[in-house]
């Protein structure tokens, strides 16, 4: 039988919805106005007034958030609370330049616990589960979310934090853990671990896994179920919404319901910011309707998305979203961080390279690789192997220092890599994420 | 006092490569005396003693190939046991880094010669003129 961490809101009929949306949205409008300079400018340069909104059907008046306003607007430019009334904050992968800085009061907190609980919930959780986190912790939501959850649904929680594979199984073991959070990627290396210990998944009580921050295929979810032997549910967020939590997969495994009680999804055409009737291909932008200390309106995920109301099997009536199919930006995920290739261009500049180069991304075993080829200048060649392996190794370094993860680099001719008329290929992601 | 020019090609890691730089040199006439390369997983680092060293310079910047020029020292020992030791040993005891060397084929089947890449070519050719080896010149060996 399905069961609803909170089924009079996750069961909520469609009127009831969009009343109880019209509400917090009036409500929302209003205290961004009030307290975010940076939104009420973009409001007034647009000539809407908080009173022109009077329900969800005037959102598409408003005008839009992007990456580019939250990097405009750093630290604290679309912060809506002040900072005591904040306990938390918590902030994008690694990157100088991109990051997010979010901000969090114990309100927000409690309704992202409170998201996670609905997911853990949907996937089977209850009081009497030991809920395994093996999602980073630290400024990345991964961790803190689920972790939030798990302790709101009442599991026994192991805040593991990702990495030391066997350590993790031996806890999985010996804790006798039954549901599994992380990213797809490393469930799929515990998957392979247990083998490689000849352990099988009999050896352990798990019964399903949460995974997240990272594009995964049907594929993948079917290998895992196998390796782990568990049934593998879907969670989407993003730090600027709050984290993981805003959407999550039912029993029926197909799409994730939004927890539209917090945030109003809209289908833009990308190019026209039009808004796109339901089941259009679009970019996914959210609208956070309870959020306090960081409330974006109309934020641009990027993500490329189709929404339904579709009745579902599992009984809720939270509108879903497919898995997304692609971004509408060159952003990547790469080992779950956000990567862009202007910052690997970034550093190729300020390390004396040209900006000519080759991004190449692959997934091996389970695993995101990310090599990256680049022209050097003929002044930068020398006839010592040493010194060409020192300079490849210095710039992983550099780039390493910027994105948080580890690149091969290889150096290149000069002019070898090739040029295009136009929009020049700068990324080959051979990594088949979506179906 | 050796003053040989060595010209170093990068080469990409890629089918045809060195048919390429090959092919080019051919087309100018160059002719090379003394070849070797150096791979890694990644790349390689042709190095070549040639009979017109700006002409086949000036033939592969053109065609856009990463070249550079080192000065090395070129020597010539009799080919019999031991001799390839004895001049790592000057070179030792004068505390100078070997950084790479190769053979190459001679004047003489009674003698054979060495590229020797090292971090101090003055220290090293005074080393070997005491002890004795036989440098050659960019002149020697053009003429092989």
């Amino acid at each position: 039988m399905e069961r609803y961490w909170n089924e009079e809101i996750e069961c909520m009929s469609r009127d009831d919805m969009k009343k109880l949306q019209d509400q917090r949205l009036v409500a929302q409008v209003k205290h961004v106005y009030d307290n975010v300079k940076y939104y009420r400018d973009l409001m007034d340069e647009k000539g809407v007034k908080p009173e022109d909104i009077k329900s969800t059907d005037d959102l598409h008046k408003l005008p839009f958030l992007s990456k580019a306003d939250l990097r405009e607007a750093y630290p604290y430019g679309l912060l809506a609370k002040p900072l005591s009334e904040c306990v938390r904050i918590h902030s994008t992968s690694g990157t100088t330049g991109k990051r997010v800085v979010a901000f969090y009061t114990q309100h927000d907190i409690d309704l992202w616990d409170d998201c996670c609980a609905r997911a853990i919930t949907a996937a089977g959780g209850t009081k009497e589960d030991v809920c395994q986190i093996a999602y980073g912790f630290g400024l990345f939501t991964g961790g803190a979310g689920l972790n939030g959850g798990s302790h709101t649904v009442g599991c026994l929680t192991l805040p593991m934090s990702s990495g030391n594979t066997e350590r993790q199984i031996t806890f999985m073991r010996d804790m006798g853990s039954t549901i599994l959070c992380c990213t797809p990627s490393y469930a799929a290396y515990i998957g392979e671990t247990l083998q490689e210990m000849g352990l099988t998944p009999d050896d352990i009580q798990l019964k399903a896994g949460i995974f997240g921050a990272e594009p995964w295929t049907e594929e993948m979810r079917k290998s895992i179920e196998k390796s782990l032997g568990i049934k593998a549910y879907d969670i989407y967020g993003l730090t600027e919404t709050s984290g993981p939590g805003v959407a999550f997969e039912c029993s029926e495994q197909n799409g994730m319901h939004i927890n539209e009680d917090n945030f109003i999804p809209e289908i833009i055409d990308p190019d026209t910011g039009e808004v796109l009737p339901e089941g259009e291909v679009g970019e996914l932008v959210f609208t956070s309707i309870t959020k306090e200390a960081f409330p974006l309106l109309r934020y641009r995920t990027r993500d490329l998305c189709v929404l339904s109301r579709k009745k579902c099997s599992c009984g809720r009536t939270l509108i879903k979203m497919a898995k997304p199919m692609g971004r509408s930006d060159d952003m990547m995920i790469i080992r779950g961080v956000n990567v862009f290739p202007s910052q690997i261009e970034t550093v190729l500049i300020a390390e004396g390279y040209a900006p000519n180069y080759l991004i190449e991304v692959d997934r091996v075993n389970n695993t995101d690789t990310l090599d990256i080829s680049v022209e050097m200048k003929p002044e930068q060649f020398s006839d010592k192997v040493k010194d060409m392996q020192d300079q490849e190794r210095s710039l992983a370094l550099a780039i390493k220092t910027m994105l948080g993860i580890n690149p091969k680099v290889h150096l290149v001719s000069p002019k070898s890599i090739a040029r295009s008329e136009g929009k020049a290929v700068r990324v080959i992601d051979k990594r088949k994420l979506h179906d | 006092m050796a003053n040989v020019r060595q010209i170093s090609v990068f080469v990409d890691n890629k089918p045809n490569q060195l048919t390429g730089v090959m092919k080019l040199l051919k087309e100018s006439g160059i002719n090379i005396r003394a070849l070797s390369i150096a791979d890694t997983k990644d790349f390689g680092i042709l190095r070549m003693i040639v009979n017109d060293t700006e002409k086949a310079c000036d033939t592969l910047r053109d065609a856009s190939y990463a070249v550079t020029v080192t000065e090395i020292i070129a020597i010539s020992i009799p080919d019999s046991p031991g001799q390839l030791s004895r001049v790592l040993d000057i070179l030792g005891g004068e505390g100078v880094n070997l950084e790479y060397l190769y053979a190459f084929t001679g004047a003489s089947d009674r003698a054979v010669s060495f590229v020797i890449r090292v971090d101090d070519n003055e220290n090293a050719s005074a080393a070997l003129t005491k002890g004795g080896i036989i440098q050659l010149t960019e002149n020697d060996i053009s003429e092989m």
